[in-house]
């Protein structure tokens, strides 16, 4: 038992201007295994399995399947008390053995969780083991990916996953003038601009991994059995033979790196392709990358994008905006809404990074001005700021709603998971085309929010007339 | 439509008739076939209770969740997980349980449970958390759960909250619920029960104590049910000195040892914290079910039998009349259109068997009925009601439940929503009746709501537009 403090008894009153330490409350982020099923969502024919208890398969399934509205499969290797004592291998044996038999995969992504990285379970040593036992049988590929709870986030979950991936698959053979594209949890609907806009560019992408059909399945019973879209294992063993990997979300960039060291393919990890700036990097970059000139779609596209931001240029000028979630969405979100004329005021992250602090500060450079930071805060931290330091909109997820409630400001949704919404795969902001949806979507909010049905500003406060607050301005300024 | 149902349900008879061991119900496996059976003259019932089969997509979840929602809805707690972010952050603010004043329990609080506190325990940063949470809100109880790892290190969270709660002088509650403990939710629900009543129940007094003060147990406020329920007893005359736990506050609860009766609403996570009042306390308890015109009315004779008291015998009779005066003419709409319908149930065990009347009142037929963590009890339970030719399945995974309403073809599937989508992707109808729907539907004015409900579910005009087929 740990001592405490002698002195605690008087210091322990409750205060208002208290500033917690320790609890979390309201979380921004969501634990490791939950970024790398995101990951798996998105591989051809796969099975994601979690070594752990019920709860975490049945828990992420749940925000999966309420945020996408479809039909989501998480596997568990169903962990009790006795398993907890004597180690949790025969029950991933009978996962596994279940899983080829009943369902047939290309492919088991087999997950820990913090209980069995806590009690030391072997994955890779179960699975050789379980493949030593079947020599000769058609087994699906079974990849480990170590994904402990505890430590960092659902976003190292999914570069996690990535990473694991690659390495168990990509394979040197012919150089296939592809570009892997690392893409991170993103909207169906963003994904199809990815894929749109390297059909523009006439460049074949692998993309890691591709949610795009699987997450966004028609109304038919086949949603219901293994996705029958998605990034294929030939695919995966292809990444090592491609011109370069370009990561458009910083933070899932291991693969990159890998595939960077053992095959020299060329790694570019950049900000996400939100708004003019940095959709210009990532065009030029696969541009640069495939020696390409940019083609004039683009260009119209592009231009497109810059004709409604000076459309919409006079209703976002200095909107102060919050935005949460992600770090690497909240960065580029945050950009984005500076080119619009928007003011970034409060920027809440639920990890802690270097590399989001060095695209910051590119940031405030640019701006002119320091926005407040929330660095590994959740939203009982982003809440409290904004009683201090009001804004106009709110940008994050679904849990922000009680938030922009309080503070009576509209909530524009992106991130995860939304619940409170319906077509989510349909969000999109990625691209000079998605960044047009963005910009049309967002100020048609303001213009519902901050106008009259004439289309006139609400009055501001300090423009209605009150006489007694009238009388004194006029008794001070005749004081002076 | 009516034509369709006879013949569907011929097949279920025919196939229990001649092949009802050999052939199993759908393909599945072998160790689950026995988890189904179809209800014949014979009282068979499907095995239950058993560990889940690794390796397939669980509909069941951990005993964590199984505490936890049973303790959520207290409106002026914090609701503290012992745990890795995630155990929080997938499952703060999801009961769907309302509240007419507190918001307090809807926030998500965790020690987050990093590496460092994996190699050198957890329990300095979980007091340091409770000390948070104590000084920023000033709850009426901090609940703290366990969960798995913090169980696997060891952290001794009774102490730690011992500890929080002589410094803090707040009701400092652990709950020990890792997850792993059981494959059985339900054993997760005892578990909050047991927090309960080890805690909170019997702590504080209560003033002006009356032959008439109740507890209304086993009801969650799920969209605001209870207020459903509430009024209809207090017209009774009933003094409510709290729901277990739905729309509650910890002192209230605590004071639920002066209730003269416990009216239990959810049999199945709460006839435990019944029977243990009962053997504490001396509270009788009596089991009522306010889903469906004709359960909420026997519910009301039932309570009123217990008092034997000859006012409120006149008063139930005034609110039974005048409650379903107008009833009839209401549903008539609905039950033109839902008559013949069927329905599947694949829902928290109580809902299995409580709803099977309420779907007969609305000229629906229940075909199927499940529970994903139901003991022999509720099994005996759904066969008391089912009609012969029913399936009984217990904890189908996603698979099997796709077999399962592939085969039958139900009109309605009643579940929650990791089931919802199973169900819409195969053209079958949905209603929510857990955690995520969006109307009351206990008591009379519940039971319309209710009906409004199953009506959008099956009558849509969008169930034929999206039936067209293209190519023909």
């Amino acid at each position: 038992m740990t001592k405490f403090k002698r002195n605690e008894i008087e210091e322990c009153s409750t205060s208002e201007g208290f500033n917690k330490e320790f609890a979390v409350v309201n979380p921004t982020k969501m634990c490791q295994p939950m970024g790398a099923v995101q990951a798996m969502m998105g591989v051809k024919n796969a099975m994601p399995l979690i070594h752990g208890s019920q709860g975490c398969a049945t828990y992420m399934r749940f925000q999966l399947i309420r945020h996408y509205r479809e039909p989501i499969e998480v596997a568990s290797t169903s962990l009790n008390e006795k398993t907890v004592i004597y180690g949790g291998e025969p029950n991933l044996l009978k996962a596994l053995k279940n899983i080829s038999e009943k369902q047939n995969p290309d492919i088991i992504g087999v997950m820990s969780s913090c209980l069995t990285e806590t009690i030391g379970d072997d994955v890779d040593g179960i699975i050789k083991k379980f493949e030593d036992a079947n020599i000769g049988k058609n087994l699906p590929a079974m990849v480990s990916i170590p994904t402990p709870s505890y430590a960092g986030s659902h976003v190292e979950g999914y570069d996690k996953a990535i990473l694991s991936l690659i390495k168990y698959f990509a394979r040197e053979s012919v150089p296939n003038n592809k570009v892997n594209i690392i893409l991170g949890n993103l909207s169906p609907s963003n994904l199809v601009e990815i894929k749109n806009i390297m059909k523009d560019l006439n460049v074949e992408p692998i993309l890691l991994t591709d949610t795009s059909e699987n997450l966004d399945a028609p109304l038919n019973e086949k949603a219901l059995k293994l996705h029958e879209f998605g990034t294929s294992l030939d695919e995966l063993r292809d990444t090592a033979n491609s011109k370069a990997t370009i990561s458009i979300t910083k933070h899932n960039d291991s693969g990159a790196k890998y595939l960077e060291k053992k095959f020299s393919i060329r790694s570019i990890s950049k900000s996400m392709p939100i708004g003019i700036r940095n959709t210009d990097i990532f065009i030029k970059n696969v541009c640069k990358v495939m020696d390409l000139d940019i083609p004039k779609k683009i260009i119209r596209d592009r231009g497109r994008l810059a004709d409604v931001l000076v459309d919409a240029h006079a209703y976002n000028y200095r909107r102060k905006v919050a935005i949460f979630g992600d770090v690497d969405m909240v960065i580029a979100i945050a950009r984005f809404t500076y080119e619009m004329g928007m003011m970034p005021k409060v920027l809440c992250v639920g990890a802690e990074s270097p590399r989001f602090r060095e695209d910051l500060n590119e940031l405030i450079n640019d701006m002119g001005y320091k926005p407040i930071i929330l660095e590994n805060k959740d939203l009982f931290d982003f809440e409290k700021v904004l009683e201090s330091n009001p804004v106009d909109i709110l940008i994050g997820n679904a849990y922000g709603a009680s938030i922009a409630n309080k503070f009576n400001i509209p909530l524009f949704r992106i991130g995860f998971p939304i619940f409170d919404r319906i077509g989510t795969q349909r969000i999109k902001f990625i691209g000079y085309t998605g960044g047009i949806e963005f910009v049309d979507a967002i100020t048609n909010m303001i213009l519902d929010f901050y106008y009259d049905d004439e289309g006139y500003k609400v009055e501001d406060k300090e423009l209605s007339f009150d006489p007694q607050s009238f009388d004194e301005y006029l008794f001070e300024s005749s004081a002076k | 439509m009516k034509e369709e149902c006879v013949v569907r349900k011929n097949n279920i008879i025919k196939q229990d008739s001649t092949n009802s061991i050999t052939k199993p119900i759908i393909d599945t496996f072998k160790s689950r076939e026995s988890h189904m059976c179809v209800k014949s003259g014979s009282l068979s019932l499907p095995q239950c209770d058993t560990p889940g089969v690794p390796g397939t997509v669980t509909q069941r979840t951990c005993v964590f969740g199984g505490a936890r929602i049973v303790l959520m809805p207290i409106t002026d707690a914090l609701h503290l997980v012992h745990g890795p972010i995630g155990c929080a952050a997938c499952t703060w603010d999801i009961r769907g349980s309302k509240s007419s004043e507190s918001k307090l329990y809807k926030q998500g609080c965790s020690s987050d449970l990093n590496e460092k506190d994996i190699v050198f325990g957890g329990e300095k940063k979980l007091y340091d958390s409770i000390i948070d949470l104590y000084k920023l809100h000033d709850p009426g109880a901090i609940f703290v759960y366990a969960t798995c790892v913090s169980g696997v290190i060891g952290d001794d969270i009774k102490s730690v909250c011992r500890q929080a709660e002589k410094v803090t002088g707040c009701r400092v509650i652990p709950v020990e619920s890792e997850g792993f403990q059981n494959h059985n939710k339900t054993k997760g629900h005892w578990i909050g029960c047991d927090a309960l009543l080890d805690y909170v129940i019997g702590t504080s007094p209560y003033e002006n104590p009356s032959r008439y003060d109740v507890n209304i147990v086993g009801e969650f406020n799920v969209a605001g049910d209870l207020w459903g329920i509430r009024p209809l007893l207090e017209y009774l005359g009933l003094n409510i000195i709290t729901a277990i736990t739905g729309d509650s506050k910890v002192e209230d609860i605590a004071k639920a040892h002066y209730g003269k009766l416990n009216i239990v609403q959810c049999q199945k996570s709460s006839n435990y914290l019944a029977k243990k009042m009962e053997k504490k306390y001396g509270t009788p308890s009596l089991k009522v079910n306010f889903f469906g015109i004709s359960s909420t009315i026997n519910s009301i004779t039932d309570i009123v039998e217990f008092f034997d008291d000859d006012e409120m015998k006149v008063r139930a009779n005034i609110l039974i009349e005048n409650m379903t005066k107008n009833l009839d003419e209401e549903l008539k709409e609905y039950k033109d259109r839902l008559k013949g319908k069927t329905v599947a149930l694949y829902a928290g065990g109580n809902k299995s068997w409580s709803l099977v009347r309420a779907f007969e009142e609305l000229g629906m037929e229940v075909v199927l009925s499940g529970t994903k963590n139901g003991m022999k009890e509720d099994y005996e339970r759904i066969m008391e009601v089912v009609k012969v030719g029913t399936v009984v399945v217990d904890d189908a995974n996603s698979t099997e439940l796709m077999k399962l309403l592939k085969k039958y073809k139900p009109d309605l599937l009643i579940s929650g929503a990791k089931e919802k989508y199973i169900a819409l992707k195969l053209k079958i109808g949905f209603c929510d009746f857990n955690h995520d729907r969006i109307s009351a539907f206990a008591g009379f004015k519940g039971f319309l709501e209710f009906a409004r409900e199953v009506d959008a579910a099956v009558s849509t005009t969008v169930w034929d537009v999206v039936k067209i087929d293209l190519k023909t």
